[in-house]
């Protein structure tokens, strides 16, 4: 079943077109990677679905419902979380406290300590650091804070920007794995990553976007093995040159 | 020995409505970086809404006129925000400055037309009687209302503290002075903290105004010299800091109170002022502020 279905969604900064009239669906239980070059529209597709961005045409459509109207707050509710790019923890609030204020929309005491538990036991980390400013934690710290935060909404929709962004390739497995983890347990993933090899590993599905578009999509295991992928994503084939260094930097 | 007790007492006081005010102007900074200039006109307004209550219902003793007065302002604040500035949140820094002065100017003209130009005084409703224990420890005469004012302002500061960092209420509004673009994300209505925040800060502000009326005087002018002197103050305990804006109102106070006693009541506001020049030169970012580096 349909858990999220972009129709025809277009998206600008100003006067720049970031995404022309982008059809995306993802099923209940998936996880769907998203791959691009930079300033291809991979973040913009995130920052529309969880409505930081206004739509100029098309529709966003979660379990049947259209979003287009609801205020991000609001989808929070709706169980869609959204791991921004460059994690958005909270600096000066501990990371208690920043758990503790995704739990914003579900404040049933039952809730709270379930989630909770489920974040420190994903990221057992994050227990020990429980008292530490959000600001004082590692890169790798911030980006496991991010994701258990997003966890402690409740949330259906998993949305990921960029999470293996400035982290050792240790930690990028340590968090891969903890996303596979997530999804195991029953949420959906979309996932937007720089890191094809990984992001095609754990996904099921994945779409490749140039220039606001998308242009190649299907089984994650197909795309892998499809050449231009290969050649552009992966680095494999003697690639030669990137995809579309046209629009550089466009994505925020 | 006496008489400094006494001066301390009335910096005391004085400075606990700075803070009143200055907690509004540190608050509002906090969340949306604006130095909300109207402030101070908002502490004017909270001060005669007590002086009308007062006079309106004579019966009305202060811990039920108080509140009111709170809640008045607290509704002004809110409605400023949401009709003046909240439209303003993302053109330049300089439209809303200038709009926040002309919502102050307005809020002047307001009263002034409305109340009359005169300078005003609550009827005390506090007990103005000595403090016998006080009077008998250390020898120094003062009354009841002076001591209410200082304790009652200071509860009030620790409730507000307890607000900020104990409930998830004060969380979002310390999240949104982090980054606000994120906060939404949580789920959490951004502009609904915004208003509780202005909602806050001007019922504090108003706190000081009824107290400022009784203990002082009122008139329709004096947000402005009363709004700088605690903008100075938070500014100098560091802005955006609830600490900061406490500890530089009592500090501000002292000095002037001292001057005044002690040197010359000309001198009172070149020293507050010389004051403040001086610390930021040492403290650019006040005493507890945080310094102003961008995070990478």
């Amino acid at each position: 079943m349909s858990l999220l279905r972009l129709e025809q969604v277009s998206v600008a900064y100003g006067a720049i077109r970031a995404l022309h009239g982008v059809d995306l669906e993802v099923r209940e239980g998936e996880i769907v990677s998203l791959l691009g070059a930079n300033g291809a529209g991979k973040s913009t597709i995130l920052r529309a679905v969880s409505r930081m961005l206004p739509l100029q045409g098309g529709d966003i459509l979660l379990g049947g419902r259209s979003v287009r109207a609801t205020p991000a707050h609001e989808l929070v509710a709706l169980g869609v979380a959204h791991v921004p790019e460059g994690r958005g923890i909270f600096p000066s609030l501990t990371v208690q406290e920043n758990l503790a204020l995704a739990t914003w929309t579900r404040r049933e005491r039952r809730h709270v300590e379930e989630a909770t538990r489920r974040v420190f036991r994903l990221f057992p980390r994050l227990a020990e650091r429980r008292t530490q400013a959000g600001g004082t934690l590692s890169g790798g710290e911030q980006q496991m804070l991010a994701v258990g935060r997003a966890l402690m909404t409740g949330c259906r929709l998993l949305l990921l920007d960029e999470p293996s962004m400035g982290l050792s390739p240790l930690l990028v497995r340590e968090v891969f794995r903890a996303f596979q983890e997530i999804n195991a347990e029953g949420t959906t993933l979309l996932l937007v990553e720089q890191n094809a090899h990984m992001a095609l590993k754990i996904a099921h599905r994945g779409c490749v976007l140039e220039n606001g578009r998308i242009v190649l999509e299907g089984p994650a295991a197909e795309l892998a093995g499809h050449p231009r992928v290969r050649e552009a994503y992966l680095g494999e084939a003697g690639a030669s040159s990137p995809p579309c260094p046209g629009t550089p930097g466009s994505s925020r | 020995m006496e008489t400094v007790v006494q001066q301390l007492l009335n910096a005391a006081q004085l400075g606990a409505v700075y803070a009143l005010i200055a907690l509004g102007y540190s608050m509002v900074y906090g969340v949306i970086r604006l130095i909300n200039f109207a402030h101070g006109d908002i502490f004017m307004v909270g001060g005669f809404a007590g002086l009308l209550l007062a006079l309106r219902f004579t019966w009305m003793p202060l811990w039920a006129l108080m509140p009111l007065a709170m809640l008045l302002t607290a509704l002004l604040g809110v409605a400023i925000e949401r009709v003046a500035y909240r439209r303003l949140r993302q053109a330049q820094r300089m439209s809303l400055v200038i709009t926040a002065l002309g919502v102050g100017i307005f809020l002047e003209n307001l009263v002034r037309l409305g109340v009359g130009p005169e300078t005003r005084q609550i009827p005390s409703r506090m007990p103005t009687t000595p403090v016998a224990w006080l009077q008998d420890a250390l020898g120094v005469s003062v009354t009841w209302d002076k001591l209410l004012i200082i304790f009652v302002s200071l509860a009030l500061m620790a409730l507000l503290w307890a607000v900020v960092h104990r409930t998830l209420l004060g969380t979002a509004m310390r999240a949104v002075a982090d980054d606000k673009d994120v906060v939404p994300l949580m789920g959490v209505n951004l502009n609904r903290v915004i208003a509780v925040t202005f909602a806050i800060g001007s019922a504090l502000a108003a706190a000081g105004g009824v107290f400022f009326g009784q203990a002082y005087s009122l008139d329709p002018y004096m947000g402005i010299d009363l709004g700088w002197k605690a903008f100075i103050a938070a500014v100098i305990g560091g802005i955006g800091s609830i600490e900061g804006a406490v500890l530089g109102s009592f500090l501000l106070a002292g000095v002037e109170v001292l001057t005044v006693a002690y040197l010359s009541s000309n001198l009172k506001n070149g020293i507050a002022f010389g004051l403040l020049i001086l610390l930021l030169l040492i403290w650019p970012s006040g005493l507890l502020g945080r310094p102003a580096s961008k995070k990478v």
